[in-house]
């Protein structure tokens, strides 16, 4: 390109649209990311269905793959924060932020499950008083319920969706608008289901916001990577 | 009566680098002289008078032992091409009458 070359109206605007679609195309997600979580969430969530369904128990918290996901993504983060320095875009600071939020609220979300349930029935014994299963047509005595544990998946599912669709918006990128809309949707059949249903929807919620976004971004890093070659 | 374009961003290169820039947050040199297919030396002397003139930032700093250097557009340089794409309507509009 010369510098000094003076150009009409019409060039002019030409090189101006051009230019801005070469930054906006720059710079693609890796997607290996969205691939991780999106597996390990799927495969966390589906593995508890099968113990619910199947009765059967592993001898560890299966969502603990999770939380061992953040070493990997660690490096992850490492290798896609060289890609990013060659160009920095408005919104990148913001959904990042987006993202650590979400983290800590999840692990917030998992420590109120954990710790809640056995508060309540602490302060509750300390008022005198306990919580009873009774069966309605007498086929079984009654039974004290310690702790008492609702079902929180479903708040779990509806998180998912949110800085999921963030990012689609802000990118414009279309499968995590369509994952976090089905996601809303999952959410909400699972307010109406068996919570032992709730882990299938957030198999497919994972599936839909990470795993198949993270697949096509993955794609599309790789063939705009082999076209700069 | 029409504006007069902005001769410092009526020229190929310069009107390439502050499009490129204006979508941004910042953008490292190497991107830039890989988006405009400019020579290293050519793409210096142009950031040079964008910067000269307020239009952009350079800041100079070194990562892994090489230098780094990133380029942002600064506040007068977004109102230099808003006023630009607004005189560059303007023309087009009469060229169509």
């Amino acid at each position: 390109m010369k510098s000094e070359k003076q150009l009409t109206e019409q060039e002019s605007l030409q090189l101006i649209t051009s230019m801005i679609q070469k930054a906006k195309s720059s710079y693609h997600d890796r997607g290996t990311g969205s691939i991780l979580w999106g597996t390990v969430v799927a495969i966390a969530s589906f593995v508890t269905y099968l113990q619910r369904q199947y009765d059967f128990k592993l001898p560890f918290d299966i969502f603990l793959i999770v939380a061992a996901a953040i070493i990997p993504q660690i490096f992850i983060s490492i290798q896609e924060s060289k890609d990013k320095t060659r160009v920095k875009k408005f919104e990148d600071s913001a959904i990042d932020g987006i993202w650590i939020v979400f983290g800590i609220t999840l692990f917030g979300l998992t420590f109120y499950q954990n710790v809640v349930g056995n508060v309540s029935t602490t302060l509750i014994n300390e008022e005198g008083w306990q919580m009873m299963k009774h069966y309605l047509d007498g086929s079984k005595p009654d039974e004290v319920i310690t702790p008492f544990p609702p079902s929180m998946y479903s708040i779990y599912i509806l998180m998912y969706a949110m800085p999921t669709l963030v990012t689609g918006l802000a990118k414009q990128f279309k499968p995590m608008i369509y994952g976090a809309l089905i996601t809303y949707g999952l959410f909400i059949a699972s307010c109406y289901t068996e919570s032992k249903f709730d882990m299938l929807f957030g198999t497919i919620a994972a599936i839909v916001c990470w795993f198949i976004p993270g697949i096509i971004l993955r794609r599309s890093y790789l063939k705009q990577k082999n076209s700069n070659v | 009566m029409f504006k007069e374009l902005d001769p410092i961003l009526h020229s190929q290169l310069r009107l390439a680098i502050m499009s490129l820039l204006i979508g941004v947050k910042e953008a490292e040199f190497t991107f830039i002289k890989e988006k405009t297919n400019a020579t290293a030396g050519n793409l210096s002397v142009q950031v040079q008078k964008l910067k000269d003139v307020g239009y952009i930032e350079v800041n100079k700093q070194f990562k892994d032992n090489y230098p780094l250097t990133t380029c942002a557009i600064t506040k007068t340089g977004i109102a230099a091409f808003e006023a630009y794409v607004t005189a560059l309507q303007e023309y087009l509009q009469v060229g169509k009458n």
